[in-house]
């Protein structure tokens, strides 16, 4: 089950120190919903562990994450995919987009997910609605996080 | 299903202790959702906390003005309920339209509501009825209670105990049936109320239930059926899937909603 | 009824089965256990397609109560064949159909979501549940096709390198140059463009089997939901290779519907067979819901293009049709004759068409198997021709009814274009009841009244014809069958004069526990309880081709009457014997041997008991004992057909249809019990609406499965359904001894275009595609508000 979202966010922050958060790990372990493991394996790819949670349904995801298309710091390409056992599997992606204005930047993505096995078997009515839902949690995190981390650090 | 230990506490106090003391604990009220999902292996819960034994949790009351549903009470019990059918018919008609007779004598309006589902019908009714959940440690007002899809205002170890409704208008749900699973493609639940009139519509946000503003204003500066005319939803906000596209849920909405204002007689 | 009378033909006799099926006493494969059984349960692929690099099983054989952990590797390494396709269908330019391979258990690819990759045999189903998550396969995903528009493109993922551009074959059938001459002098030509929509079967029982080794015999016994075990028993022997037939029993004991779905020879009844032996113990398998929707072959799956040709005057002179079907990831089987010689034969409908030319490709895609299912082929093949020639009527403006009437075959025996040869037949006369039945003149009085109230209403008919009885040998083997299709039957007289049947068609919803048993009533004059009836064990009943096709009437009951008539002969040469008269002057009736103008007789039963002591004739001339068997091979096919007319009314506001009536007027020749034939066709036309409105198996462009459960399949539920009103005509089928041309696939078959043709006439379009959901329908009636406006 294949879908796209796209969404805008403005950021306080400077452009670079956005594009610092994005390829930090302790930062998008935070924003990434039930993140529970993300470690760099190397320069452009981690390990995750991530638990999704919709309604009574828990199941555990052992995936990759990877971070291609690097145009520093305009953005990126920031994709996962996770096997969830006999959940099935887990795929998405986001295009990340970063563009500079006055306030400080502007992140705009667009965001792909696709699901499979029983998940996409069983819950085709609710698979709309939890991508949007994972993607606008991820970078309302993200634009949080790293409004809070900058001026943490102010 | 994965093993899990079971506990069937007699007290709900001892049902929120638990909750905190075990791990991964899963309060289990009808089980409608929540069994299926386990049977299918997507959840793992270290314990089942079995509510059914606790007394205090199910039955139905009535003081003043205020009709109090106890958490553990059965759909079918709400359905065929003389005090139900007395302080709020619409609620009694809703609860005779959950599901299949099977999910009627299973499933809880407690569970029901903790769950969240978007297409469940309780929902919908909670917050046109303006309907309180008690808790085992506060009182939540259904429009602070419902948080998108399968979320709720409840914490982790909270316990829904019952839930008030007060005394309403005239009131009537009308629900379309996803073809398949019966759940509601769109339920719209609406409430004359002395104060305005309030619209509240299941199975079609992306977020779960919502009030539908327009139509409540539109019906409120004249309750009739053709108030609805000139007013839609958007249907990029509608949920989408193979059974129908937002077009067609918002037109459902707007179907359901006229019936039901031709219901309580606009 | 009485169970302890004698039962005419013709009698609506109670099923004698339901008594135990109401009580809970049926004994389904799942109701069985053996002694030390173990469980398995299959590792499945979550991909569309994939190369598996490495299975990886050390840590799930570990786990707490894991007995094996198999892969296709230790099934090639025992020497197992893959699973068959049993009919061979040539391409156009004479090359056999590319059929890829088949393995029970994944060897390096996997083809579709659910396909099987691993069995984990443990103690409890749990256990091996646990244990095949701990399975770790090294997937490499490889882009997947699921999509049957997108199959055959060039340059697209290869499902099976010997299928270029997935193409199975490339089949035709039909005068292709009589049939364009047809077109060039066509006064006008309809097109119309259809897509059969792909059905999950659905039986209330799902799959489920036992294997069980018994290493004292070398031998194997399987228990399996099967409607076919000698059939199953045949391919596991002859072509899987697991162990010779003497040595194979195969029990398919009480089943619960399947609707085709459990004639084919799958993967896990295989493996359960299989790794009973090696594991030592018996081994259990029962399929969940969830995994029926994955991998029970489903049926349907076509887009095609027709065109009729007609002359000024609304006669038909050619037909001309293009079809690609959807076989799945690989070839189940009997799939390949679905879309061929079960489906263009029956392309000339109810009518003379003079030139008729049909093209099949067959196409793998990365979904499930797709195989037969209720009517196979015939479904379809009506869809079109009662879809077309509707339209033709409408663009004629002509009366849906009488452009029929204008096309039917009038004349007995009828050779179509397309192989066969009608028998019997009086499809005016189905058509005028229908007609007359449905108040058809008084249809629009009526949609004016629904008009008022805000409905749109219309009428459908549907003028079917089925090929049944499935079928001559020799016809078939010369078609590419790989079997005879033949049926066998034993009667067994028992010394006190009670009779058992041993037969080798299967009954899983059919009733012929009571149909079979009320022939042998009628016949021999003994009361309905002293006829039993055996079926589904190889080593109880000798051979049987089993039950499909609407076959088990027309030619399991017309085996049995072949032993019957043999049992009949030998009984009256002992009770000529008996009663010392000359065998020519002894009569039977109602149950009575008589010498020919006196009162001198003996009962049935007296006859029988005289058989086994064998005290009162020559055994150097007749042997002793009373049990006769016979096969019987059809001579042609048998041709149920008939008129369905469906009335409904769609909610413009919604686009949720209500079915207001529907008329059936069937004629299935001579009919035994008419309860048992009415719930059949009521069945049928369920099945039938669910195609129409309902039923859908979607896969999206990754080949996942998204409908895998009846929350997004949609089965029809009795609310959706009116009261059927039925008729019945007659014309007794020639070919077979009691006349009968078979009833369980016609509602299923008729209802589809029915309702649909209804819903054209309710909502003034032909652009209605099944499943016409109420979704689907609200966007054409809100596209008709437009049109109107805009005129």
């Amino acid at each position: 089950m294949a879908l796209e979202m796209t969404g805008s966010y403005d950021i306080p922050v400077p452009r670079e120190k956005v594009w610092e958060a994005l390829n930090d790990p302790a930062i998008l372990k935070r924003c990434i919903p039930g993140c529970e493991e993300l470690e760099r394996t190397g320069e452009t790819e981690l390990r995750a562990l991530v638990v999704a949670k919709v309604g009574p349904v828990k199941a555990k995801f052992k995936g990759k994450v990877f971070l291609s298309e690097l145009d520093p710091p305009s953005g990126y390409r920031i994709s996962g995919e996770g096997d969830g056992g006999i959940a099935g599997f887990a795929k998405g992606g986001a295009k990340v987009e970063l563009s500079e204005t006055q306030a400080g930047t502007t992140l705009v993505y667009t965001a792909e997910a696709q699901i499979g096995g029983k998940l996409a078997q069983l819950g085709q009515r609710l698979v709309a609605g939890t991508a949007k839902k994972t993607a606008d949690e991820f970078f309302k995190n993200f634009a949080e996080a790293v409004t809070g981390e900058t001026h943490e650090g102010v | 299903m994965y093993a899990f230990d079971y506990q069937r506490p007699s007290f709900s106090q001892d049902a929120v202790s638990m909750m905190r003391s075990l791990e991964e604990p899963k309060l289990l009220a009808g089980g409608q959702t929540l069994l299926p999902t386990l049977k299918q292996r997507l959840a793992q819960p270290g314990t089942l906390v079995d509510l059914s034994r606790i007394p205090d949790l199910s039955g139905i009351s009535v003081a003043g003005d205020v009709l109090r549903i106890g958490a553990m009470t059965r759909h079918a019990e709400v359905a065929t309920s003389d005090l139900v059918h007395a302080h709020s018919p619409a609620l009694a008609e809703l609860a005779g339209m959950i599901g299949d007779p099977a999910v009627r004598n299973r499933g809880t309006i407690g569970g029901s509501l903790a769950n969240n589902d978007p297409s469940a019908d309780y929902p919908a009714a909670a917050l046109a009825l303006g309907a309180t959940l008690v808790t085992d440690r506060r009182r939540l007002a259904a429009s602070d209670f419902f948080r998108g899809l399968f979320e709720t205002a409840l914490e982790e170890d909270e316990l829904i105990l019952a839930v008030e409704f007060p005394k309403s208008g005239p009131a009537a749900y009308r629900k379309f049936r996803n073809p398949a699973s019966r759940y509601a493609m769109a339920g719209v639940f609406v409430v004359r109320g002395a104060d305005g009139v309030r619209v509240a519509v299941t199975g079609v946000g992306q977020e779960g239930v919502f009030r539908w503003k327009e139509a409540e204003a539109a019906l409120t500066a004249r309750f009739a059926p053709d108030a609805l005319e000139g007013i839609a939803l958007d249907p990029h906000t509608a949920m989408s899937d193979l059974h129908g596209d937002g077009a067609y849920r918002a037109q459902l909405t707007k179907v359901m909603a006229r019936r039901a204002v031709e219901a309580i007689g606009g | 009824m009485n169970a302890s009378v004698v039962t005419p033909i013709g009698a609506p006799v109670r099923r004698k089965e339901d008594h135990r099926f109401i009580t809970g006493k049926g004994r389904y494969t799942d109701d069985l256990s053996r002694p030390g059984q173990a469980h398995a349960y299959f590792l499945r692929s979550p991909y569309a397609h994939a190369r598996i690099r490495a299975i990886d099983t050390s840590a799930a054989i570990d786990m707490p109560g894991v007995v094996a952990v198999l892969t296709g590797k230790d099934l090639a390494q025992d020497g197992l064949g893959g699973l068959i396709c049993g009919w061979m269908i040539h391409s156009k330019d004479g090359s056999p159909m590319n059929a890829g391979a088949h393995p029970a258990l994944a060897l390096d690819t996997v083809r579709y979501v659910g396909d099987h990759v691993a069995v984990i045999i443990a103690e409890t189903l749990n256990a091996a549940k646990d244990a095949a998550a701990a399975v770790v396969v090294d997937y490499e995903i490889l882009p997947a096709v699921a999509d049957l528009a997108q199959a055959q493109a060039e340059g697209g993922p290869v499902i099976h390198d010997v299928a270029p551009r997935n193409t199975v074959f490339e089949w035709e059938l039909g005068d292709k140059a009589g049939t364009e001459a047809a077109f060039a002098r066509a006064a006008h030509v309809t097109a119309i463009d259809i897509v059969n929509n792909r059905l999950a079967p659905n039986p209330m029982e799902p799959r489920a089997a036992i294997g069980d080794y018994d290493a004292g015999d070398d031998a194997f016994t399987l228990w399996t939901t099967s409607q076919n075990p000698h059939v199953a028993r045949l391919v596991l022997s002859a072509f899987v290779g697991l162990a010779p037939e003497n040595k194979l029993r195969v029990i398919a004991p009480d089943v619960g519907g399947g609707f085709g779905s459990k004639i084919f020879i799958y993967a896990e009844e295989t493996v359960c067979a299989w790794a009973s032996k090696r594991v030592g113990r018996p081994v259990k398998w029962t399929c969940e819901r969830g995994e029926a929707f994955l991998c029970d072959a489903h049926g349907r799956d076509h887009i095609t293009r027709g065109e009729l040709a007609l002359d000024g005057e609304g006669r038909i002179l050619g037909f001309r049709v293009k079809t690609t079907a959807n076989m799945g990831a690989y070839l189940s089987t009997f799939s390949s004759c679905v879309p061929t010689y079960l489906y263009a034969t029956l392309l000339s409908g109810q009518y003379a068409i003079p030139a008729i030319y049909c093209e099949v490709d067959a196409v793998y895609t990365n979904t499930a198997p797709v195989d037969a299912y209720r009517g196979a082929g015939r479904p379809e093949a009506t869809f079109l021709v009662e879809r077309i020639i509707d339209k033709a009527a409408r663009e004629l403006g002509m009366d849906p009814a009488e452009m029929r009437r204008r096309n039917f075959v009038t004349a007995f025996p009828h050779q179509t274009p397309v192989i066969m040869c009608y028998d019997a037949g009086d499809y005016g006369a189905s058509l005028d009841k229908a007609l007359a039945l449905a108040d058809y003149t008084g249809f629009p009085a009526r949609k004016a009244e629904a008009e008022r109230r805000g409905r749109l209403r219309g009428i459908g008919l549907s003028a079917y014809i089925e090929a049944c009885g499935i079928a001559p040998s020799a016809a078939v083997g010369s078609l590419g069958a790989g079997v005879g299709l033949w049926e066998s039957a034993e009667v067994r007289v028992n010394p006190t004069g009670n009779v058992e049947v041993l037969t080798g068609s299967h009954s899983h919803g059919q009733g012929h526990e009571t149909t079979f048993a009320q022939l042998v009533s009628a016949r021999l004059g003994i009361p309905i309880d002293q006829v039993s009836v055996v079926h589904g064990d190889t080593d109880k009943v000798q051979f049987g081709m089993g039950t499909y096709g609407s076959r088990s009437g027309a030619v399991g009951m017309s085996a049995i009457v072949k032993a019957l008539d043999k049992v009949e002969a030998k009984a009256k040469k002992i009770a000529a014997h008996v009663l010392e008269a000359s065998e020519g002057d002894i009569e039977f009736k109602d149950g009575r041997f008589t010498v020919a103008g006196t009162d001198r007789g003996l009962a049935f039963a007296e006859v029988a008991l005289n058989a086994y002591v064998a005290h009162k004739f020559p055994t150097s001339e007749i042997e002793p004992g009373l049990k006769e068997g016979a096969f019987y091979d059809p001579s042609n096919f048998t041709f149920p057909a008939g008129c369905h007319v469906c009335e409904l009314e769609v909610d413009p506001e919604t686009g949720v249809t209500q079915i207001v009536n529907w008329v059936a007027v069937d004629d299935f020749g001579t009919v035994i019990n008419p309860m048992i034939v009415e719930g059949q066709v009521h069945g049928g036309i369920a099945q039938g609406v669910g195609q129409a409105l309902m039923e859908r198996v979607a896969y999206d462009n990754d080949g996942q499965l998204v409908t895998g459960s009846y929350m997004d399949y949609q089965m029809p539920r009795a609310e959706d359904l009116p009261s059927f009103t039925l008729g019945l005509t007659e014309t007794r089928c020639p070919s077979n001894p009691l006349g009968m041309k078979g009833c369980g696939e016609a509602g299923a078959i008729a209802a589809p275009p029915a309702v649909i043709n209804a819903l054209t006439d309710a909502l003034g379009t032909q652009d209605i595609s099944m499943p016409a959901t109420p979704a689907k329908l609200w966007a054409v009636a809100q596209a008709r508000v437009t049109r109107r406006a805009a005129e």
